[in-house]
């Protein structure tokens, strides 16, 4: 029946993005996990997909990341690839949103975000111990400020049983981990000093666990909370 | 690398005001009823519309300024625009500016130098500490009453006690007379309109008092100010305190619309009455004319037209993660992104990149609080996409693209355990 399906029906990829396929291999893990618990009947192209290309874009080769999606492209309709589901906000935000501004009505693939899927599911708490169950909750830029998910994150954080104290500065108005555009790579003082001042903005809010569900935002802001009062986890790890 | 960070306490005095800014703007809006996204984009299509017929309006603003008596100069660039400003000031003793970027732009200090005497409270207060302005509406907001109390120490040797109000009232005794003493008056321009008005918009007063106690009032400003009607430039006026200071309305707008003047004797025309008696016009291109070069903005934000379109309210500043640890070094002369992208076009490319080009990190804050909603992080790729192509990229950059070129992702060969030598972000 499965292989029926996927004959004559279009198959959703799961797309991890670079980050977590080559470095937070765990995150990879735990969204293939979870999204299987969640219903979802997923395929994965491994090495036969490319980079997204959001480096690239974010870098001004503007050339090349039109190579990388064209590239994509192929190998999606090769696998008759009609939805995407990524954790990435990252990838999330390229292929809804850029991706379309190079191909106009050739790019037919509906994107999704994990936690569009999450927040209608009823998923497992992962029994991860959490003082007062109160958490803060760190809107990654790429898919708030860009992409307006704002609500279905903290919907997944709240179905899980955990309490949200938000930040002075969240939703619309977050203030960026300081990871993003290349600057953790070009400006890297620069970003562990925005990273280490966003620390201080959650733990003003007097929560012990940051949750943010971005491979970047949290590998950065982990590494900026090295012996703070306060642990830093990706979303998945809740669950 | 930036090296150079704000200390603790500077960016402490800082998130203080903007946190202010921030709870009265959102009061603010909530008062006048305002859908700030509605407002945007009808703020925004205006500028659109204006600059669709530039040319014409900007011959009707010239045309109409100098029937009002206001004479114009254009500045093809700072060279021209220091030798008209040193021209008209050369027999000046003293000379009173208000808070203008566009000044800044072309060197004010540097032609006019102990003439000078800045009259909004903070740019007075930065020009005796012989620093820049850390904002564009709040030149000194990362300074403590106490720290604004020595500065005044260190250079006039009067005790002010360190509140708001002493250093205010000291502000203005000081400089009171010097309005009376100056010849020259120096302002920018908040909107230029096509029929021939110069606006401007200030709390303090000390822009009413620059346009009409001197005998001569210099206006400089880039050419992108210029609006249709006085009705879009009251949109402007809205924007600006709205977005700029987060009040409804500036204590004062004026409208000028030439040097004073009487008829009162026997209706013979006298021109210089009790305000200025001269009024001059310092249009600026410097630049500006090259940004129109790659098309106009679109909805996909391809050219650089819609930089222009700002109204230097610096609301793109007051939530921009780089700015909160840089400061005054993220920018040209301009501050922030904005800053960043204009140095390319008013000096080089290489300049976007001593700027701080690659300390942006694209989160799109400052799109976000703009008035104009002009997509800086959009420019600041291109911005990008110019460095590279001369090959003005860093290293980083060069690696991180090499790799996707070869392997097709960013961190390129793996070591032994599966994860990347070196890491390369998004």
């Amino acid at each position: 029946m499965k292989i029926f399906k996927k004959i004559f029906k279009s198959n959703t990829l799961y797309y991890p993005g670079c980050l977590s396929k080559f470095v937070a291999k765990d995150l990879v893990e735990n969204y293939r996990r979870i999204l299987r618990e969640a219903g979802l009947d997923f395929i994965e192209l491994a090495d036969l997909e490319v980079c997204c290309g959001s480096p690239a874009l974010k870098a001004g080769y503007a050339d090349d990341f039109k190579k990388l999606a064209e590239k994509n492209l192929q190998v999606f309709k090769e696998h008759s690839v009609g939805r995407i589901v990524t954790h990435c906000p990252a990838c999330f935000m390229i292929f809804k949103k850029e991706y379309p501004k190079v191909f106009g009505e050739k790019w037919d693939i509906e994107v999704t975000h994990a936690t569009e899927i999450l927040s209608k599911t009823k998923i497992q708490n992962s029994k991860f111990k959490i003082q007062n169950s109160v958490v803060t909750y760190h809107d990654p830029c790429h898919l708030g400020r860009q992409m307006g998910i704002y609500d279905e994150p903290r919907e997944v954080l709240k179905s899980l049983g955990y309490e949200i104290k938000e930040m002075d500065l969240s939703r619309k108005e977050s203030f960026c981990c300081g990871g993003g555009g290349g600057v953790q790579s070009n400006e890297s003082e620069l970003a562990n000093k925005i990273a280490k001042d966003r620390i201080a903005m959650a733990k003003k809010t007097g929560a012990k666990v940051l949750v943010t569900p971005c491979p970047l935002c949290y590998m950065h802001l982990k590494k900026n909370a090295e012996g703070e009062d306060i642990e830093v986890k990706e979303l998945s790890h809740l669950m | 690398m930036q090296k150079e960070f704000l200390p603790k306490e500077t960016k402490e005095n800082i998130w203080k005001v903007v946190f202010e800014y921030k709870a009265k703007r959102e009061k603010t809006l909530a008062g006048l009823g305002l859908d700030p996204e509605k407002f945007r984009d009808e703020f925004r299509k205006m500028k659109e519309d204006a600059f669709r017929d530039m040319e014409n309006l900007r011959r009707r603003a010239i045309a109409n300024l100098e029937k009002n008596v206001i004479k114009v100069f254009e500045a093809r660039d700072v060279a021209e625009a220091q030798k008209i400003l040193r021209d008209l000031t050369s027999a000046d003793k003293l000379v009173v500016k208000a808070k203008t970027s566009a000044a800044d732009e072309i060197g004010v200090d540097d032609v006019l130098k102990e003439k000078l005497v800045s009259t909004d409270l903070g740019d007075f207060i930065m020009s005796l500490a012989g620093a820049r302005d850390m904002h564009p509406v709040f030149p000194s907001y990362h300074l403590t009453p106490k720290q604004i109390s020595e500065i005044i120490k260190n250079k006039f040797g009067s005790e002010v006690a360190p509140d708001a109000k002493s250093i205010a009232a000291f502000a203005r005794k000081y400089l009171r007379e010097k309005f009376f003493e100056a010849s020259t008056g120096i302002s920018g321009a908040n909107v230029i309109t096509a029929d021939g008005r110069i606006v401007l918009l200030e709390n303090e007063g000390n822009i009413s008092l620059i346009s009409r106690v001197p005998d001569k009032h210099i206006i400089i400003s880039g050419w992108e100010k210029i609006v249709p009607t006085v009705e879009d430039a009251m949109k402007v006026v809205r924007a600006a305190a709205v977005w700029g200071a987060g009040q409804d309305w500036p204590v004062y707008v004026s409208v000028i619309s030439g040097p004073s003047k009487t008829a009162d004797v026997q209706n013979e025309l006298v021109i210089g009455a009790q305000g200025a008696k001269e009024v001059y016009l310092i249009l600026l291109d410097n630049g500006r004319s090259k940004m129109l070069k790659d098309g106009p903005s679109t909805t996909l934000g391809t050219g650089f037209e819609e930089l222009l379109y700002c109204i230097n309210c610096g609301a793109c500043l007051n939530f921009c993660p780089a700015y909160h640890q840089l400061g005054t070094k993220y920018g040209d002369k301009y501050l922030g992104s904005k800053g960043i992208i204009l140095s390319a076009f008013m000096t080089e490319i290489l300049r976007a990149k001593e700027s701080g080009c690659y300390s942006c990190t694209l989160c799109s804050a400052c799109a976000e609080n703009c008035p104009a909603k002009i997509d800086l992080p959009g420019m600041m790729k291109k911005i990008r996409t110019k460095l590279n192509a001369k090959n003005l990229e860093t290293d980083e950059n060069k690696k991180m693209i090499g790799n996707t070129r070869e392997f097709g992702n960013p961190f390129g060969e793996l070591s032994e355990d599966g994860t990347p030598k070196e890491l390369f972000c998004c």
